[in-house]
């Protein structure tokens, strides 16, 4: 782990889960896997505040245990995982997926899954109908089949799975610490995979019957009062009491890597020239990355995350599977298909000539062109367009000599010679040396300019890191700035909110609101402006992580 | 044999008869002839006769004296050179020899220094005069930008001494380059969206959004935005540029020969293309693009909390 993602990770924490765990989770992150009895010694924070802060994190997947090192008997230890923990920046893609996929109800689901780590069925389905009972107008409400259902489809889709089981007993951590030989995880290999259980993506049968409930404002909302009355009387008994869920994340990075290449396609592909200007929809607009999106639907389940590329599909199977309202002709399909594998960037192999012509969808290929053309995309816009034709002259090249570069960029030597340089300072190009003569006299040296895809992505994902976390430290800092501002208005707020429950008098009420001054609301109508502004740049920058993270990992797997 | 040598010396016919038949024997090998030849040629001629003869002829400039692997050499200068040289020194002839030779390409005075063995100054004294006589010229070259190069001075010089169309005055054109590398480009964006609005079948409609380079040629010659003649290699080469621009690409077809444009039966189809994504995530964000981004730690002198890239892109 680096500096960069030990910060990131450490700002994530606090804000997410407040200052104890941040400090507990850095530790950990730190120091490697480490027991109890240490972790309270070396952060020096009592042993109660540290096993709630192991607690939070294990909830959310964020630290696991296991028997100690020392063998049977000796204490059980603990240990971060980075990766979770940066999973964090991506939870509003999580929720913003699951309501694309399955509209208001899966995105409360995954909300709620996300915020509390793991819950039973049952009490996710009955807290998402109530929130949405809650939204909708007054005298309506929502079936707990109908969220039960989408339940269900998440589940189906392998959006949602159930934990794996650690120990008779749940929580896993009140029973974790100190007990020697904990019939916890099997033995040290590591933590067990929650697919390894065969009913990982089982639904169990519930027995639940209502709607959810409409809280009333000022009346204290606890949680059991959500079911029905007929429902009360068997209170916690649903039938899948100790089943936990938890969000299948790989799957989640597996949509967002099939949705990256898809509209890859789109924009090589489909997309009308943009000085076209006009938007158009004809029946081939947008064919291309359709028969990609079909393609990647149907080899879901037959090809496996790590694959390289999709399993072998005939053109005969993909042009029963196109949607309906893509009415394309079965010879104009074989020429989209053959356009797709003729394209330089390869989202598309044909491997075969059976069933009117075998194809796959490269995904490693599709990957590896995604990150190139990121790094390009970085250079373009922080060094501008000639300085990213030198740099893509490299790419392409693999090895140049400066007068080489200077002529196949056409670029005068000099200015030539000055892009090359920072680029080589910012560590995006490298330059090597090739002696002719042992004594590596200069005259005598090739000297040669080269870019290393793998390095940098590796370098430009540390630099996304810093450049989130950055983003996080100035939001941290500007609402700091504003926070007497900030809390006023939302005194404000419940004072307002009080008096109209209450049926106060209009005049009343703007006296209130007119507690905030004109140069005040301003002020926070900009400071809303600005968080808004480096939330989303942070979920963009995440964008960019995901790409690279997903590249670098899948070059590991292609050269194991 | 002194006897015999005033003879002769005497008889200029004779010697002129021996001029014109060596000077025969140099137009029949334009390559230059050998002492060895010339005496094949007239068994009875002496030595000292015919070095006689040469030597005038050497003196008037006629004959050029050159030395290879089997000895020395002598060759027909043309007639127009010989008269340019009138009035000139054998040092000044010897430079203007080195510096024909060196043909298209041109020589620089240090090359010119070993081959005369004369003296810089001298050297340099010599191209002064030769150049206020117009019979030579210094060519920058493109490829040291203080490196002069002489030749003969109605000699066209060879691009790897001037860069061909892309150097004026030895400067690269670097303008000329983008306004073309724009042109090339506006001109295959337009053959692709031709292609698009013709909604024809996706093949048909990919194929023609192909130009071969031939066509392009053609097209940047009658806009006519280019003073020097550009040939089909320099729209390759500017092709080549939009290639590494990411906004072109490729292919090679075979083509039939003769066909217009195909060079080895072989041709080259570019095609304007689109990018695969937008601008990444990291670079719209200030720290994406930062110049001091390196230096820059919370609580450090540079700052996320007091950045001012922050602050304007925040109020933008
Ligand atoms: S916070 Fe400001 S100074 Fe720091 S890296 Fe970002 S843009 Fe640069």
């Amino acid at each position: 782990m680096t500096a960069q993602e030990a910060r990131l990770c450490g700002l994530l924490l606090r804000e997410h889960f407040g200052e104890v765990v941040e400090k507990i989770g850095t530790h950990l992150l730190r120091s490697g896997a480490q027991n109890l009895r240490t972790i309270v010694n070396e952060s020096g924070t009592p042993i109660d505040l540290v096993k709630k802060s192991l607690c939070v994190l294990m909830k959310h997947g964020a630290c696991r245990f296991s028997i100690g090192r020392k063998g049977p008997g000796s204490p059980v230890e603990y240990q971060a995982s980075c990766e979770r923990i940066l999973g964090i920046l991506r939870y509003p893609r999580y929720i913003y997926t699951a309501k694309t996929l399955y509209s208001d109800t899966g995105e409360l689901i995954i909300e709620e899954l996300l915020q509390r780590g793991h819950m039973t069925m049952s009490s996710i389905v009955k807290m998402v109908a109530d929130r949405l009972t809650h939204n909708m107008e007054e005298g309506r409400s929502i079936e707990y089949n109908e969220v039960v259902s989408t339940f269900s489809k998440l589940v189906e889709t392998h959006f949602l799975q159930r934990c794996p089981p650690v120990s008779e007993v749940v929580p896993p951590v009140s029973t974790a610490p100190t007990v020697p030989g904990a019939p916890a995880a099997p033995v040290s290999t590591g933590p067990p995979t929650p697919e390894s259980f065969s009913d990982c993506y089982l639904v169990p049968s519930v027995s639940l019957a209502g709607r959810g409930k409409r809280r009333r404002s000022g009346e204290d909302v606890v949680l059991d009062q959500g079911t029905t009355k007929k429902a009360k009387t068997d209170l916690q008994t649903h039938g899948d009491e100790g089943i936990y869920w938890q969000v299948n994340f790989e799957r989640f990075h597996l949509h967002f890597r099939d949705q990256t290449i898809i509209s890859a396609v789109a924009s090589k592909l489909d997309q009308a020239w943009e000085s076209l200007g006009t938007s158009r929809f004809d029946s081939d607009y947008e064919t291309s990355s359709e028969i990609v999106r079909t393609m990647l639907r149907m080899s879901e389940v037959t090809t496996t995350p790590s694959a390289s590329c999709t399993q072998a599909l005939s053109a005969n199977e993909v042009f029963r599977s196109l949607p309906a309202n893509y009415s394309i002709s079965r010879p104009i399909l074989d020429q989209y298909l053959t356009l797709l594998v003729d394209d330089p960037m390869e989202f598309v192999g044909k491997t075969g000539d059976s069933g009117g012509g075998m194809y796959v969808v490269n995904l490693h290929k599709a990957l590896t062109n995604l990150a190139r053309a990121t790094l390009e995309s970085v250079v373009q816009e922080k060094f501008g367009s000639r300085s990213a034709r030198i740099f893509r002259l490299l790419l392409r090249k693999r090895h140049l000599e400066q007068k080489q570069v200077e002529d196949f960029a056409m670029i005068p030597a000099k200015e030539a010679k000055d892009m090359l340089y920072t680029l080589m300072s910012e560590n995006l190009v490298l330059l090597q040396e090739l002696p002719k003569t042992p004594d590596h006299a200069p005259s005598r040296t090739f000297y040669l300019y080269t870019v290393n895809q793998l390095a940098t992505a590796r370098m430009l994902l540390q630099h996304c890191y810093k450049a989130v976390a950055n983003l996080i430290d100035r939001r941290l800092f500007q609402t700091k700035e504003s926070k007497r501002l900030l809390e006023k208005s939302q005194r404000i707020e419940a004072i307002m909110a009080s008096l109209q429950a209450s049926g106060a008098e209009p005049e009343q009420l703007t006296e209130v609101e007119e507690m905030i001054s004109a140069p005040e609301k301003q002020q926070l109508e900009s400071l809303r402006h600005h968080i808004n502004k480096l939330d989303s740049a942070e979920n963009q920058v995440d964008e960019t992580i995901f790409l690279l993270k997903s590249y670098v990992a899948s070059t590991a797997r292609i050269t194991r | 044999m002194a006897d015999a040598k005033v003879k002769k010396e005497c008889d200029p016919a004779d010697a002129a008869v021996i001029e014109n038949r060596i000077k025969e024997l140099c137009i029949q090998f334009p390559q230059g002839i050998t002492d060895q030849v010339i005496q094949n040629d007239m068994p009875h001629l002496e030595p000292t006769q015919r070095a006689m003869v040469i030597n005038k002829l050497l003196s008037v400039g006629q004959l050029d004296l050159l030395r290879n692997s089997s000895g020395l050499l002598y060759r027909m200068k043309d007639a127009q050179s010989a008269s340019k040289m009138k009035g000139s020194d054998n040092q000044e002839k010897l430079v203007y020899q080195i510096i024909e030779d060196a043909g298209n390409k041109g020589i620089w005075t240090r090359d010119m220094r070993f081959k005369s063995n004369l003296p810089l100054t001298e050297v340099n004294k010599i191209l002064k005069n030769l150049e206020s006589k117009k019979l030579i010229k210094a060519v920058k070259s493109v490829a040291a930008s203080k490196k002069k190069v002489y030749m003969l001075y109605n000699v066209q010089p060879d691009r790897s001494v001037t860069g061909g169309a892309w150097y004026s005055d030895q400067d690269f054109e670097s303008e000329f380059v983008e306004v073309l590398n724009q042109q090339c480009f506006k001109f295959l964006q337009s053959k692709a969206e031709v292609a698009r609005d013709s909604k024809q079948s996706p093949m048909i409609q990919r194929n023609s959004s192909f130009a071969t380079s031939h066509e392009v040629w053609k097209y940047i010659c009658e806009l006519g935005i280019s003073k020097v003649d550009l040939s089909m290699e320099d729209i390759e080469t500017i092709l080549n540029t939009l290639i590494y621009d990411g906004k072109v690409e490729m292919t090679i077809i075979a083509a039939k020969e003769g066909t217009v444009g195909s060079v080895d039966g072989q041709m080259k189809l570019f095609r304007g293309v689109n990018p695969i994504i937008q601008p990444t995530g990291l670079v719209k964000t200030p720290c994406g693009l930062c110049p001091v981004f390196d230096e820059c730690h919370e609580g450090g002198e540079i700052s996320p909390s007091r950045c001012i890239y922050m602050t304007e892109w925040l109020n933008f």
